[in-house]
C-alpha cells in the first residue's frame, strides 16, 4: 500500500478559501467603508458610495419634521415613497413617535432619497407630489400625504400615481389646480436632488436609510427597514449621549 | 446521501457545530447592512454590555423587517446549508485523518465557500438597492445591470443555495467512498 501524499490538487482548497475570505472581506470593507465623495448614478438611482455619517445636513426649517425640532435625539430618514421596506419602516417610525414623540425626546425627520433605477415610474413624482402638497397645506398636511401614500401604494412601482395621488391632495382638502400648477413648475427638482445628494454623502446607498443624531451631535447611522425593537434600542443608547 | 447524514448527525458534536456555524452565517448575514452601527454601538458608546448585547440580538429580528420573503428564505437556506457543509466536511476531514486528496474534496470546499459567496452578493434589501451587490457593480461601473436581472440581484442569494447544495452532495460522496490508498 502506498503511503498518501499531498499533491497539487489538495491545494485547491485552500486556495479557494483564502480567494473567497479575501472576496468577502473586500467586498464588506468596500459596502461599509465606502470610496471616495458619493456620487448618484446617472445624477440618480442607486447610491454608489458611503461616506461620513457626520456629513448629514444640519436639521432646518426646510425640512419635514414631526416632533419637538429641538428633541434630544433626530432620526434623520432618507426614503422613497416606493420602496416596500420604506413603508414597513414608516409604520415602524409612526410608532416610534407614538412612544418617544410626545415627550419631545425625539424628531423625526423625512428626506427624500427617490431610487429612480428601481423604481423610475412613481418614486420621482411622488417625491415631488409630497413637497407641493407641504406647500399648498403646510407640515402637517405632508405628514399625513406621506401616511396615506405609504397606505395605499402596494410598491415597487405598482402605484397608479396618476388616481392615487389626485384621490390624497382631494382629501387634504388642497386645491388641484394649485396642485398641478406646483408639479409642473419643477421648482422642487434641485430639493430632492440635494436630500439624495446628502443621503450618499453620509453613505446611504439603498431605503430606508437613516442617520441617528443623538444629542451631543454624536451620529449613528441606521440601515434599512430594521424592527422596532432595535429603533428603540439606538434611541435608548443616543439618549445616554448627552 | 440520507446514510451519510444519520452517520454524521447521531454524533452530536456535528450537530453543535452545524448550529454553530448556522448561527454565526446567519447573523453575519442579517448584521451586514449596519455592520458599522453594530461597531460604533458596542466600542464607542455609553451603553451597559447588557444593552448592547440587547441591541445585537434585536437586529437579528431585522430578518422579518428587512428582507422580501424570497430574501429571508434563501439567506436561512445558505446559513443552514453553510452548517451542515462545514459539519460534513468536518466529519470528512476527521474520518481521513489524512490530507484533502483529489478534486472532490476540493470541489466540495470550493463550493460550500462559492456558495457562501453568492449568497452574500445576494445579501440586502433587493427591491432598495442590494447591498454588496450594488457596491461592487458599481465598482466595475455597472451599476445599472442591477435594473437588467429579473430579480434585482436576488440571483445570487439562490445561486449560493445551489451550490451549497451541490458541495453537500459532493461532500456525502466524498463520505461513501471506500477508504483507498492511492498513488
Amino acid at each position: 500500500m502506498n503511503e498518501t501524499t499531498p499533491n497539487a490538487a489538495s491545494l485547491t482548497a485552500p486556495v479557494a478559501i483564502v480567494i473567497a475570505g479575501i472576496l468577502i472581506a473586500g467586498a464588506v470593507l468596500y459596502s461599509n467603508k465606502g470610496q471616495s465623495a458619493g456620487a448618484v448614478e446617472d445624477g440618480q438611482g442607486i447610491a454608489q458610495a458611503a461616506g461620513s455619517t457626520n456629513s448629514v445636513r444640519p436639521v432646518n426649517d426646510s425640512d419635514h419634521i414631526q416632533g419637538n425640532p429641538d428633541a434630544l435625539v433626530k432620526i434623520v430618514e432618507y426614503s422613497d415613497f416606493e420602496c416596500p421596506f420604506c413603508k414597513r419602516f414608516h409604520e415602524t417610525m409612526n410608532q416610534i413617535m407614538d412612544e418617544y414623540g410626545n415627550s419631545g425626546q425625539v424628531a423625526w425627520v423625512y428626506r427624500h432619497f427617490p431610487l429612480d433605477q428601481l423604481h423610475p415610474k412613481n418614486a420621482r413624482i411622488e417625491a415631488v407630489a409630497s413637497e407641493c402638497v407641504n406647500e399648498l397645506g403646510g407640515n402637517d398636511a405632508f405628514w399625513r400625504f406621506a401616511n396615506r401614500l405609504f397606505e395605499l401604494t402596494p410598491s415597487n412601482d405598482q402605484t397608479d400615481a396618476k388616481t392615487v395621488i389626485p384621490q390624497i391632495v382631494r382629501e387634504l382638502g388642497i386645491n388641484e389646480q394649485d396642485f398641478n400648477t406646483c408639479m409642473d413648475s419643477g421648482k422642487y427638482d434641485k430639493h430632492i436632488e440635494s436630500d439624495i445628494a446628502n443621503a450618499v454623502e453620509t453613505g446611504g446607498q439603498g431605503t430606508p436609510w437613516s442617520i441617528v443624531i443623538a444629542e451631543n451631535g454624536k451620529t449613528f447611522s441606521l440601515s434599512g427597514a430594521q424592527p422596532y425593537a432595535s429603533v428603540k434600542q439606538l434611541i435608548e443608547i443616543a439618549l445616554q449621549d448627552k | 446521501m440520507v446514510y451519510v447524514f444519520r452517520k454524521v448527525f447521531s454524533n452530536v458534536q456535528y450537530v453543535i457545530l452545524t448550529a454553530i456555524v448556522t448561527g454565526l452565517v446567519f447573523a453575519f448575514a442579517v448584521w451586514l447592512p449596519n455592520l458599522k452601527l453594530i461597531g460604533e454601538v458596542t466600542f464607542n458608546s455609553n451603553a451597559s454590555a447588557i444593552e448592547k448585547i440587547s441591541f445585537l440580538y434585536s437586529l437579528l429580528g431585522s430578518i422579518q423587517t428587512n428582507f422580501s420573503a424570497i430574501s429571508a428564505g434563501y439567506t436561512i437556506a445558505i446559513a443552514v446549508l453553510f452548517g451542515i457543509n462545514i459539519a460534513l466536511l468536518a466529519y470528512y476531514i476527521r474520518a481521513r485523518r489524512a490530507a484533502l486528496q483529489g478534486s472532490g474534496a476540493a470541489l466540495s470546499i470550493g463550493g460550500s465557500v462559492g456558495g457562501l459567496v453568492s449568497g452574500v452578493f445576494g445579501i440586502g434589501c433587493a427591491a432598495c438597492g442590494t447591498f454588496l451587490f450594488t457596491s461592487t457593480l458599481a465598482l466595475f461601473g455597472a451599476g445599472g445591470l442591477l435594473a437588467i436581472l429579473p430579480l434585482g440581484g436576488e440571483e445570487f442569494g439562490f445561486l449560493g443555495v445551489g451550490l451549497l447544495a451541490y458541495s453537500i452532495y459532493l461532500t456525502s460522496n466524498k463520505i461513501m467512498e471506500p477508504m483507498v490508498c492511492k498513488q
